[in-house]
């Protein structure tokens, strides 16, 4: 079962400036790309604007796929900045394992 | 894949120690100036931050986190943050040979020869010259990149330097966007290529280019070679993905798994040897990731060089 944490858009904003409400899910910057896998990083997307934060930090090797390349950034219809928004959950996840 | 987090604490930990990622003294890495005149002053300070120097480090590297990823031995990577920055970086500068150390300077020697050329009044100081820690950035040790960032540019103020010239897309990313933003310290930053005047000829060759992701979509600079590449007479291909909308090599994603990299560089090469021209790379680590397809990839500025 998963969690959510309403806390967690507050929780982001020490990490990036989070425009993930922003995004409406269309699904663009999964299918530029490059990875062409699992939703990415559509899916963690969703979990930032849904605050599955214990999903992110589960999944959060996925992460590191991320080539930093900036083609969703440069897509993205709403200018949801998606490869900021990874970034952001990165330095999170640093955070958190640092803190642990 | 490797475990992040045993990547970036090892990174980390070198940075900290060493001022390089891979934890090799900086005399080690940097020699290529020792061949060249060049002044201690001048309007324009040239800062490689040493990312074509790391290039066969990062090769070598690479080769043997290739052999191990996806084996039990890959676990044993946690170890590593504890061995010592420099012991670990002496092992690597020892096992990588001196010919690649020796060829991975020559584009440096060659873009400060076309800055010499196009009559750009610049300096180079090794003592001013270091990485930025843009690697740090990317894997999101931020507060790891901040520490070393600020160094930097505290280091590059009170030397009185205000003028930069950079010579790789990471580099110049790194000083002209993030110094500003998280050390408050702030430079006009060049990449050579803006500064370049080499006259007009008519070669009559094509090249195919690929884009670094860093000068064609974070700095919108990949106009500006063609114009450079223009004036001699050199015109490019026409391939589906350049410019702002350029594909990645692959390579940022080489420390983490080596086999996705190559998985994304094989799908760019395909793309780049279509028109069947040369390519020209002009990002260090680009250059390394694509040649190691096989393909004949040159950095920029060599193919300048040969042509002025």
């Amino acid at each position: 079962m998963s969690t959510i944490n309403l806390d967690f858009a507050e929780e982001l904003k020490e990490y990036s400036d989070d425009k993930a409400l922003e995004c409406f899910n269309c699904g663009t910057c999964a299918a530029i790309c490059p990875l062409v896998h699992d939703n990415f990083p559509r899916r963690m997307i969703r979990y930032v604007q849904v605050g599955a934060r214990e999903k992110i930090l589960e999944n959060s090797d996925e992460l590191w796929r991320c080539l930093h390349c900036g083609l969703c950034t440069h897509t993205c219809p709403r200018e949801a900045d998606p490869g900021e928004i990874i970034l952001g959950l990165k330095r999170f996840v640093v955070a958190n394992w640092r803190r642990s | 894949m490797f475990n992040p987090r045993d990547i970036i604490e090892t990174l980390a930990n070198n940075v900290r120690q060493t001022t390089s990622p891979f934890g090799i003294p900086k005399f080690m890495v940097n020699k290529w100036y020792k061949d060249v005149n060049l002044p201690k002053e001048g309007e324009y300070m040239l800062i490689t931050g040493l990312m074509y120097q790391f290039a066969p480090f990062i090769e070598k590297s690479t080769q043997y986190l290739e052999k191990y990823e996806g084996t039990k031995m890959a676990s044993l990577l946690k170890y590593a943050r504890y061995m010592p920055g420099y012991l670990s970086g002496i092992g690597l500068a020892m096992m990588t040979s001196g010919k690649e150390k020796k060829d991975a300077g020559q584009p440096l020697k060659d873009i400060a020869l076309l800055l010499k050329k196009s009559k750009v009044n610049f300096a180079y100081r090794p003592d001013l010259d270091n990485y930025s820690g843009i690697l740090l950035y990317d894997m999101g040790d931020q507060k790891g990149f901040v520490a070393h960032a600020k160094k930097i540019a505290q280091k590059l103020k009170d030397a009185g330097v205000k003028k930069i010239i950079t010579v790789d897309p990471h580099t110049a990313y790194a000083i002209k966007e993030l110094f500003p933003k998280y050390t408050g310290i702030s430079f006009e930053v060049k990449s050579y290529f803006e500064l370049l005047d080499l006259g007009s000829k008519d070669l009559g060759l094509e090249v195919t280019i690929h884009d670094p992701c860093f000068f064609g979509r974070y700095l919108k600079l990949s106009e500006i070679p063609r114009k450079v590449l223009g004036n001699l007479g050199i015109t490019e291909s026409e391939i589906r993905n350049k410019g702002e909308f350029t594909s990645c090599c692959g390579g940022p994603a080489e420390s983490i798994s080596p086999s996705l990299s190559n998985e994304i560089m094989e799908k760019r090469v395909e793309e780049l040897k279509e028109p069947g021209k040369p390519i020209i790379a002009y990002c260090p680590i680009c250059l390394g990731n694509l040649k190691k397809s096989g393909a004949k990839v040159e950095d920029l500025s060599t193919l300048l060089v040969r042509h002025i």
